[in-house]
């Protein structure tokens, strides 16, 4: 390229016309690449609670939840056959005739 | 098979396994760590929270009392086997089995007699609010047994009397 054709291209750049973008341009694109990046929505509320329960941490907590419920609830139900145990044992003790 | 219900179907069965896992192994330690089936008495240090020197007394109390139970209760024994023997193959209740009925009534009661007079000897060796929750269980399961089953038989009686 010749470099007298530089004053050439600077008016050639400037007479180039320059169309108006439309309204709110930057924030479509933005939305439309989020879109786009998004995960496919679920079909039905059956793949939605599906596509739940396999994320890790969702996964994890209701693990933990469970297990804690469980362990509460077989405590208790322990201390209480404990209990009537030895109550069995010291009624049976003092008042056999009761139990027979 | 949909997939979704597949995973929805395996974690569901999952966390079944998880609770019921973690259930029964909490309920088995429990009961391994916590119970004492060869002390009679572990029940009253548990339920009224008894210290050591209420301990000592009331297993003094039950001690004392033991003997008299099996003493009462050999006699029971051996007025039934009476009655069986009285009884033997006849289908006619006698008036020698009928004394003897009345006999096995009296003992039973001199038995319950001396049974609630423990209970409130029991009573009076622990702090005054367990002695009573102590006596209101104790009569409640000793008494209330036999309440529930003559509640029982005279509903029962008064269904057979109502068909008839």
């Amino acid at each position: 390229m010749n470099t007298e054709d530089i004053p050439l291209q600077t008016l050639l750049r400037q007479n180039r016309p320059a169309p108006a973008l439309p309204p709110r341009f930057q924030q479509n694109v933005w939305r439309r690449i989020e879109d786009a990046e998004a995960p496919a929505q679920p079909a039905s509320w059956l793949d939605a609670l599906a596509n739940l329960i396999l994320r890790p941490r969702f996964a994890l907590a209701a693990a933990a939840v469970l297990l804690l419920m469980g362990v509460f609830a077989g405590t208790l139900e322990g201390r209480q056959m404990v209990r009537h145990d030895a109550q069995m044992n010291y009624l049976a003790s003092v008042a056999p005739h009761v139990l027979r | 098979m949909n997939r979704s219900l597949v995973i929805l179907l395996g974690a569901l069965a999952l966390g079944a396994g998880i609770f019921a896992g973690s259930y029964f192994t909490a309920q088995r330690a429990t009961v391994m760590c916590c119970a004492k089936p060869a002390d009679d008495l572990g029940w009253l240090q548990m339920e009224f929270h008894l210290g050591d020197a209420e301990m000592a007394r009331i297993r003094e109390l039950h001690d004392g009392y033991l003997p008299k139970c099996a003493e009462m209760c050999a006699k029971i024994a051996a007025k039934k086997d009476e009655l069986a023997a009285v009884l033997g193959t006849s289908t006619n209740l006698t008036a020698e089995a009928q004394t003897k009925l009345n006999e096995i009534a009296a003992l039973q009661a001199q038995c319950q007699a001396q049974m609630l007079e423990h209970f409130a000897a029991v009573s009076q060796a622990m702090p005054p609010e367990q002695g009573q929750r102590y006596l209101a269980e104790m009569k409640r399961l000793t008494l209330g047994t036999n309440e529930l089953m003559e509640q029982s038989m005279s509903d029962h009686a008064g269904h057979e009397h109502g068909t008839n």
